[in-house]
Order: structure tokens, then sequence, then C-alpha cells
């Protein structure tokens, strides 16, 4: 059982990579998940694409700053320590 | 309560901590008035306890001066250091009080563990044998929910703490068994547990922010629920070890079965009820996904029990 809390942060690390570098104008836009193109209704369900649209936008506004940190680290650490 | 610790107290403090069984009467009765008091409330006693011995021994004191050590205790700037020292002590204490609560929400914790034998007993059966349970509510009072001692149906997290460390205890056993054991596989059983169980958690917060379902599962009282499984894999791995793969397998698969049904009963409550009280027509796709949600959640409980065990029964 090699599942441990350290690859579990790992994992995480690289799926919110992933996330904030999804291209606004070159993908997001391609596929109808642009940040202009859901947010209409203003009824009482979302619906499950605009709440990751949603989710999706948040996560690389917020995290773009802690994310430049966290990954400076991680890049040293393996370096030094593999 | 508190008429009745005034009561017992010139008979507890003459010298002795009295029986703690002669205080618990008045709460006992009062309990369900003060929702707010999930301990019992020892502090006040204790400290009227030494205050009353401080005081007789201080008088006591200046009558029988016959070593240095009490006429030090006797001078008045000694008193005065005794009286500064024990203020900055309850200042600091105060201190860390107040800024603990800003990392570790230490009082909605402790509600969570506001249990007591009984509760744990008929929540450890129910958890087994969740079928004649008719009403799964959780009693409110004035806007809280009841701590746990009070009502079986409301989530603790007692029984999935002290059922994580022995199920470690119990893998390292069942390791130990097959002469499969070093000390560094515990910590890797306990870290691959932790890990699923946060993984468990991160995924449902996002499908129930994804479904857009406002309830008031918080994120503790998930851990709680997903902290239940444990007591089945207890079970399983300890049958395992005593009557080989067939018992492990029937008791797994009873202890499944019987998560899944207590999972969609108590999930039920919590994440499809505001739908069903509103009284609204129900849009049907939107109802029918949260169901789908806890049907997800409840079947994916016992993969991981099998999951979680299946490498320790050979």
């Amino acid at each position: 059982m090699a599942f441990t809390l350290y690859s579990l942060l790992q994992a995480a690390l690289l799926c919110v990579n992933a996330i904030a570098v999804l291209h606004e104008e070159r993908f997001l836009k391609n596929i109808g998940w642009g940040t202009d193109q859901g947010i209409g209704g203003f009824g009482e369900e979302p619906g499950i694409k605009s709440q990751l649209m949603n989710l999706i936008r948040s996560v690389r506004t917020v995290m773009r700053v802690p994310l430049i940190i966290v990954n400076s680290i991680t890049i040293v650490l393996l370096l030094l320590f593999g | 309560y508190r008429v009745g610790a005034l009561e017992f107290r010139g008979v507890h403090c003459v010298g002795m901590p009295g029986p703690a069984s002669k205080r618990r009467v008045p709460v006992s009765q009062a309990g369900m008035t003060d929702p707010h008091q999930l301990f019992d409330d020892t502090s006040s006693d204790q400290s009227r306890c030494y205050g009353a011995q401080r005081a007789s021994g201080d008088l006591g004191y200046p009558t029988t001066t016959s070593s240095p050590q009490a006429d030090f205790l006797a001078h008045p700037v000694s008193n005065m250091a005794v009286a500064y020292g024990s203020s900055l002590a309850a200042q600091g204490k105060e201190l860390v009080d107040k800024n603990i609560d800003r990392f570790i929400p230490v009082t909605k914790l402790k509600y969570y563990f506001a249990v007591d034998t009984v509760y744990v007993g008929k929540k450890l059966g129910l958890l087994v044998f969740p079928y004649l349970h008719q009403d799964w509510e959780v009693q409110y009072q004035q806007d809280t929910p009841v701590a746990p001692r009070f009502d079986v149906n409301a989530p603790d997290l007692y029984i999935p703490a002290m059922a994580f460390i022995t199920y470690i205890l119990v893998a390292g056993l069942a390791l130990g068994t097959q002469d499969r054991f070093s000390p560094d596989l515990l910590g890797l059983q306990a870290s691959s547990a932790l890990a699923w169980l946060t993984l468990e958690v991160m995924a449902i917060l996002l499908s129930l922010y994804l479904v857009t379902v406002n309830t008031d599962l918080t994120t503790i009282d998930l851990v709680a629920f997903l902290g239940y499984k444990y007591v089945g894999m207890i079970g399983g791995v300890l049958m395992g070890l005593l009557f080989g793969k067939i018992g492990y397998y029937l008791v797994l698969g009873w202890c499944c079965v019987s998560i899944f049904v207590f999972m969609i009963r108590t999930l039920r409550l919590k994440i499809l009820a505001e739908a069903a009280a509103e009284g609204v027509p129900v849009r049907g796709a939107r109802n029918q996904l949260r169901m789908y949600l806890t049907m997800a959640v409840a079947a994916a409980q016992p993969l991981l029990m099998y999951w979680l065990t299946f490498h320790l029964v050979r």
C-alpha cells in the first residue's frame, strides 16, 4: 500500500498546477468554458457546468501566487533531496 | 446544576476531592435543560476546594511556625508574589485559550467528543445492525444539535478516532501473524488510511459543491460519518484472523451491507432533506442527482472497506 499522505500532496499539487495552466483565450474559450460565457442565468440552479467553470476561474485566480511559492519550494527540495 | 453544586460544597471541600458520582446526579437530571453543557463542570468545585484548603492552611501556619519554610510562606511579600504568579499564569492560560481557537475549532470539536458509554454501545450496535432503527433525525435543542450523549443519531468523532487507531493496531497484529511485520509498516498503514480518508472527504466536498446542495453537513460531520467504516473493517480483519478467509468474507460482507444502509439512511436526511421538507414540487433532475450522489457515497464505503483490508488477510 504505497498510497501515502505525501503522494496525495504531490497529486494535489500537480492537479492544481494543471488547472492553473489552462489558458483562457486559446483553450477555454474554444471549448465554451470561458469566464464570460456561462454565467448568464440568475435562476436558482447554476448547473454543474457553470459551477465547474466558476471553480476553475476561482482556483486560477486564488492559487496563482501561492502556486509560484509552493512550486519554487518543491523544485528546490526535489533538486536537493531527490 | 449550580444549585446542586452549592449544596454539595460543604460535604466535599473538607479536605479530599469528593467522589465524582455525587456530583453527577444533578447533572443528569438537569442535563436536558442546558444544551451547552457538554461535560460535567468540575472546575468551580475544585477551585473552591483548593481555596478552602489554602485558607485553612494559611490560618494554620502562623500558629505552628517551627520551620523556615513556614516563615517564608507567611511573609507578606511572598504572598504577593504567589498572587502575582498565579495571576500571570491565569493570563497566559487565557491567551492560549483565545488563540488556539483560531487554528483548531476546539469548542466545535468538544461537541463531537461529548459521548458516554451508553451512546457508544448503541451506536456500535446501530453500525452493525441498522435495519430496525426507525427514527434517524437528529434532535435539535434551541437551534443547536443535541450533544451525542443525548441522541444516538448525532455524529461523533470518538468512535471514528478510536476505530482508526484500533484498525492500525489490528493491521499490525495481522501482519505480525504472517511474519510480514516491521514497525514502519504501521506508519505506512496509518498514512495510507488517512490519505484515503482525506481523498474521500475532498471528493465528496467537491461533488457537494458541484451539485449545489445546501446542507448543514459540515466537514467534521462528514469526517465522522466516513470514519464509521473502520468499525466494520476491524470486525472483518479480526474474524479473518480467527477463522480464515471465510470468516473474513462473511463478516466483511455483513458489515459492508450494514454500512451501506446506515450511510444511505443518514445521508438521505442531510442531503435530500430540504428538498423533501420544502414542499415545493421538486425538480426531478436535481433530486435525482442528489440521490445518485448519496448512493455513490454509500457505495464507496464497502469498496474502501475491502480495499483497505484484503491485503491483511491471507
